[in-house]
């Protein structure tokens, strides 16, 4: 069974290489895919609709803009779209003043509970993708603390300093579990692809 | 600092490139590294595929409709097209990347054409026509005083049993032209219509149609698979 929350990588692709020669409806079908996931992201980054639909369309424009120089050998479609996307609202994000977004959650309250205790809520169930359930069933293996860590860093934009002051920790002990859990997250997701 | 023949530290800087925590002069002195280092951008674009799904933990919004609005108001989407009009609409920047990359191919094709031509010296005109990745799918020859076009197949995707591949010229002005719809696989000849080779045939494409060719006298109804354009030989 196929659901919006998982269309193939390859229809991705073949949307964007339409877009890439012009083609509006291949383009509107890639917006309509994939801009209810970019929104939600960009939206916990940025902590206001109307800020988060400017990125959205600001990244959409780059997107159609960029089409032509998309390397499908170097990033799967919504890897590449997410990043332009992600960008665009960390520009906005800098530009403006951004404290008061960080004390908003990062995930969704499903997303939490699944990464907390996934017996309970199963990631299997979690409306997202393979890639994305991969990854939370490995975020789930580390410490609560470690994931907010991680969390707090890639949607906040945040240096390893920044981190500590927001959870008033020792910015070393902040380096030495961002550095472990990566290595960590690296590890599991190999084991996945395996398995 | 090398970092070059530390793959450990490679790793690492990579992966907080991507997470975001790499920050100010390390990331700029990151970003001039990539540049020059297509392995350390393959470890950065492997920390991408990793993190990124990150964004799905957000959940979903649906954006109010004047996003789009503005989306196609700024990038002009609403002039009408036809549905093949877009192949040589104003993409010129995909040209350009698919450019060199066809004109390799085409290179190529042409010396082991040659090689195997040899004898048949009238070959005037060849043609690469490639998929979206630049790999080249058929090869077309023309032979103007012959009158023969002459078609390979040399690597295209299986087509499924209730469609077929039809070949098009499309010229500057008008709808494209159909030339044939293509067997099986292997070397199908025909004879060369008039002005298949002329300057006004912008491009040459093969588009996936139902079974028997394009059920439209307007053009290609199906999605455009591969395409190229003339060169001629010396």
């Amino acid at each position: 069974m196929r659901d919006t929350h998982d269309i193939e990588p390859e229809q991705l692709g073949r949307w964007l290489y339409y877009a890439a020669q012009g083609d509006a409806a291949a383009f509107r079908a890639l917006y309509d895919a994939t801009s209810p996931k970019l929104l939600g992201y960009v939206l916990r980054i940025l902590g206001k609709r109307e800020l988060a639909e400017e990125a959205l369309q600001e990244g959409f424009v780059a997107i159609w803009h960029g089409a032509a120089t998309y390397q499908a050998h170097l990033a799967a479609p919504m890897t590449w779209m997410t990043t332009i996307v992600r960008n665009k609202a960390l520009d906005l994000l800098r530009r403006g003043t951004h404290d008061a977004a960080l004390d908003g959650p990062v995930f969704s309250p499903e997303i939490m509970l699944a990464l907390q205790d996934p017996g309970a809520t199963p990631i299997d169930a979690l409306l997202i993708s393979r890639d994305a359930k991969a990854l939370a069933y490995c975020m789930s293996m580390l410490e609560g603390t470690h994931r907010q860590v991680i969390g707090l860093a890639f949607f906040h934009d945040l240096s390893h300093g920044e981190v500590a002051r927001h959870l008033a920790m020792p910015i070393g002990t902040v380096k030495t579990w961002i550095r472990r859990s990566l290595e960590r997250l690296k590890t599991c997701l190999v084991k996945d692809q395996q398995a | 600092m090398s970092i070059r023949n530390d793959p450990v530290l490679r790793d690492k800087l990579a992966a907080e490139y991507v997470l975001g925590t790499l920050k100010g002069g390390a990331r700029r002195r990151f970003e001039d590294l990539m540049r020059d280092d297509m392995a350390l951008r393959r470890v950065a674009a492997a920390w991408q595929e990793r993190l990124m799904p990150l964004a799905e933990f957000s959940g979903q919004q649906q954006a109010r409709p004047h996003v789009w609005g503005a989306i196609e108001r700024r990038l002009d989407l609403r002039r009408p097209h036809a549905a093949w009009q877009f192949w040589r609409g104003g993409s010129l920047a995909f040209w350009r990347t698919l450019g060199m990359a066809s004109l390799a191919s085409a290179l190529l094709l042409a010396g082991v054409l040659y090689s195997t031509l040899v004898n048949v010296p009238r070959v005037d005109y060849v043609a690469t026509l490639v998929d979206e990745r630049a790999k080249a799918a058929l090869l077309l020859t023309a032979d103007r005083n012959g009158r023969e076009l002459t078609v390979r197949l040399v690597d295209p995707a299986p087509v499924a049993s209730d469609k077929s591949l039809q070949l098009w010229a499309v010229p500057r002005q008008g709808a494209p032209r159909s030339l044939a719809v293509l067997a099986g696989g292997g070397v199908t000849t025909l004879r060369l219509p008039d002005s298949v080779v002329g300057t006004d045939v912008a491009m040459l494409a093969v588009s996936l149609e139902p079974r028997g060719g394009s059920p439209s006298a307007g053009g290609p109804t199906g999605p455009i698979l591969y395409k190229g354009s003339w060169a001629p030989m010396m």
